[in-house]
Order: structure tokens, then C-alpha cells, then sequence
């Protein structure tokens, strides 16, 4: 058989049809996991370990916050939500091996690489912290409170996403808040 | 002939020895070049094909796997709904067949085609989302590699039975 000029013989349909079949599954596969995302308070008021947060255009230069760098006018909550409980161990998740620590700093190139995109402020706020965390050019979300010893990680699956100040790709990141042992705080 | 000017002959006879290879090992390297030209010419084609097919296996393979991943890059619809998701499955199921028709070889020129129309497709919405970028450069290569295949005539290990 002639398509376009090329000859295609039964074993190229084969092929093609095996081809055909594999690729059905594994997007059943997919869409049967789409929930299945990282972690992330980047779109919401408090973690959802499986709501990543998406946009729909790139997002520009990652802005992280600490005391040192605050603004005076950084919006702070006048009441501070409850402590989260702690969940599993960060280390225990699939997405460990993508998560790179925020706070307590010093930040790590991997860390401000990682963070391309986002807006994450963390404050001292009492006996713990307060986490802003948003995409950059969206309004930031409602500041959360953390016992004291809480450590921030930035979560992003692929680096390679990133080009210069830019995150194409904001579903493959994520916020993680731990306490003192890495226990996921939700 | 005198003596001397069969000395003459013999030194200069010998100093353009040491200058040169001598005439047979020219003839190698040159039958050797040629072969590797020809080699390279014949199979280049098929490297190019099984380096593209590569590539959208692999991007194609990840976007069955985790679509939710990938609907940032869908233009125009929010990348939090299910009609994202369903496009980045099928972009992902094209790319997967593309890959498996251009690495095999079957019906190449048109896989290869619709190849280069996707990636144009990609490059420009890149370009208008975020302006032209190393990854959008990135992709104009892929791109190329698409486009030169295109008008491949000549291919070794293909599937054509």
C-alpha cells in the first residue's frame, strides 16, 4: 500500500497498530492518575498533597522572601490558622528526590532554580513561621502559620522547564512544609 | 649519468620521502575518507530518524504517563481542566505514534511532515507565550532535524514490508 508516496507493507501496519494500542493504555494510565500530582499550597489557602497548582503562561523570576528581605508592607494575617499536623515523612514521598529547601536558607542554586516562577515568603511570626506561597503575577494567597522548626521545600519535577526567569511548566511544582523531624505538615 | 647528478636525484628522492607519505599510503587515506563519506552519507539519514524519534518518544511517553504535568503548555484552555487533559493525552499519543512510524521508518516522509508541523505549532506558541527563549531555540533544532527528514529519499534499516 501507497501513503503519500511511501510504501507500507503489513508489518508497518503492525507496527503502527501496536503502536496505536500501547499508546491508548498508557493514556488510560495517565488519566486514570491525573490526580496524582505534587504537592502544593501554590494555588490554595493550605497544602493538598495532590492539587498541583498549573498556569496557564509562563511565569517569571522566582521571588523568595525571608526576614531579611521583607518588605514593611508584606500583608500578615490577623488571625493565624491552626497548627497543621504533621503526615508522612518527606524522604518516604516521590517527589523527595525533587525537593530542594527553601527556609531555613542559605538558598541553594538549585533552590532559587527551582523556585523560578514563584512567590514564596516566609516570615517569623511568634513561636513559628508564616508561609506566603503564590505564582508570580497572581495574587498571593492567605499567609499559613507553622510551628517553630518548620523547614520549606521548593518541589519542581523538571528543571528543564525552566528558561531563564521562566517556568513553563508550573504543574511540576510544588510547596512542602515540614517540621522539625520532615514530617509533611498538612 | 654522472655520479653526482645520480646523488642529486637519490637526496632529493629521499628528502621528498620524508616530506610525504609515499603515493600508496595517500591512496589509503584517501580510500578511507571516501569510505567514511560514504558510510556517513548512507547511514546519517537513519541516526537522524532514530535521534527525532527519540525525542518524541520520550516527550510523547511522559505525556501519556502524567498529562497533568504538561497542560501549562496547552494554549488557550485553562490548564486546570479535564479538556487540557485530553489534549495533552492526544498530543501525547500523536507524538508516540509519530516516534514509532519515523524511528521504524513507515511512511516516513508523511510522519515526518506531521513532525514538523507539531513542532512548528510548539515553537510558536513558545515564542508568543514567552519569546524566543534557549528552550524555544532548542526546539527550532528538533525542528530542523523534522524538516530534513522530510525530503529523505534514501534510508537504511527501514520498514517497508
Amino acid at each position: 500500500m501507497r501513503i503519500a508516496g511511501d510504501t507500507i507493507g503489513p508489518r508497518g501496519i503492525a507496527v503502527l497498530a501496536v503502536s496505536a494500542v500501547v499508546g491508548v493504555l498508557l493514556g488510560l494510565h495517565g488519566w486514570s492518575g491525573r490526580h496524582n500530582g505534587l504537592p502544593s499550597t501554590l494555588a490554595s489557602s493550605g497544602p493538598r498533597p495532590s492539587a498541583p497548582a498549573r498556569v496557564s503562561r509562563p511565569a517569571r523570576s522566582p521571588a523568595i522572601t525571608s526576614p531579611a528581605t521583607t518588605s514593611p508592607a508584606t500583608p500578615s494575617p490577623a488571625t493565624p490558622s491552626p497548627a497543621p499536623s504533621p503526615g508522612p515523612k518527606l524522604s518516604s514521598q516521590s517527589y523527595a528526590s525533587y525537593s530542594y529547601q527553601v527556609w531555613p536558607g542559605p538558598l541553594s542554586t538549585a533552590a532559587k532554580a527551582a523556585a523560578t516562577g514563584l512567590v514564596i515568603a516566609v516570615h517569623r511570626h511568634g513561636s513559628g513561621i508564616m508561609v506566603t506561597a503564590g505564582v508570580a503575577g497572581q495574587p498571593a494567597p492567605t499567609p499559613r502559620f507553622y510551628p517553630a522548626g518548620a523547614k520549606v521545600f521548593v518541589v519542581e519535577a523538571a528543571l528543564g522547564d525552566d528558561s531563564g526567569n521562566s517556568d513553563y511548566n508550573l504543574g511540576d511544582d510544588g510547596l512542602v512544609v515540614t517540621n522539625s523531624q520532615e514530617r509533611i505538615l498538612q | 649519468m654522472s655520479n653526482t647528478a645520480w646523488r642529486n636525484r637519490a637526496a632529493s628522492k629521499s628528502a621528498r620521502s620524508k616530506a610525504s607519505p609515499p603515493a600508496p599510503d595517500r591512496a589509503r587515506a584517501g580510500d578511507l575518507a571516501d569510505r567514511a563519506t560514504q558510510v556517513t552519507a548512507e547511514w546519517a539519514p537513519t541516526a537522524a530518524r532514530v535521534l527525532l524519534g527519540l525525542v518524541l518518544a520520550w516527550f510523547g511517553y511522559h505525556e501519556l504517563m502524567a498529562p497533568q504535568l504538561w497542560t501549562g503548555y496547552v494554549p488557550v484552555i485553562a490548564p486546570g481542566s479535564g479538556l487540557a487533559l485530553a489534549a495533552v493525552l492526544v498530543h501525547g499519543w500523536v507524538l508516540l505514534m509519530l516516534a514509532v512510524a519515523i524511528t521504524a521508518g513507515v511512511v516516513l516522509r508523511l510522519a515526518a511532515a506531521v513532525a514538523a508541523l507539531l513542532l512548528v505549532q510548539i515553537v510558536v506558541t513558545l515564542t508568543i507565550t514567552g519569546g524566543l527563549t534557549d528552550l524555544t531555540l532548542r526546539d527550532v533544532g528538533v525542528l530542523g532535524l523534522a524538516v530534513c527528514l522530510t525530503g529523505a529519499t534514501r534510508q537504511r534499516a527501514v520498514l517497508t514490508a
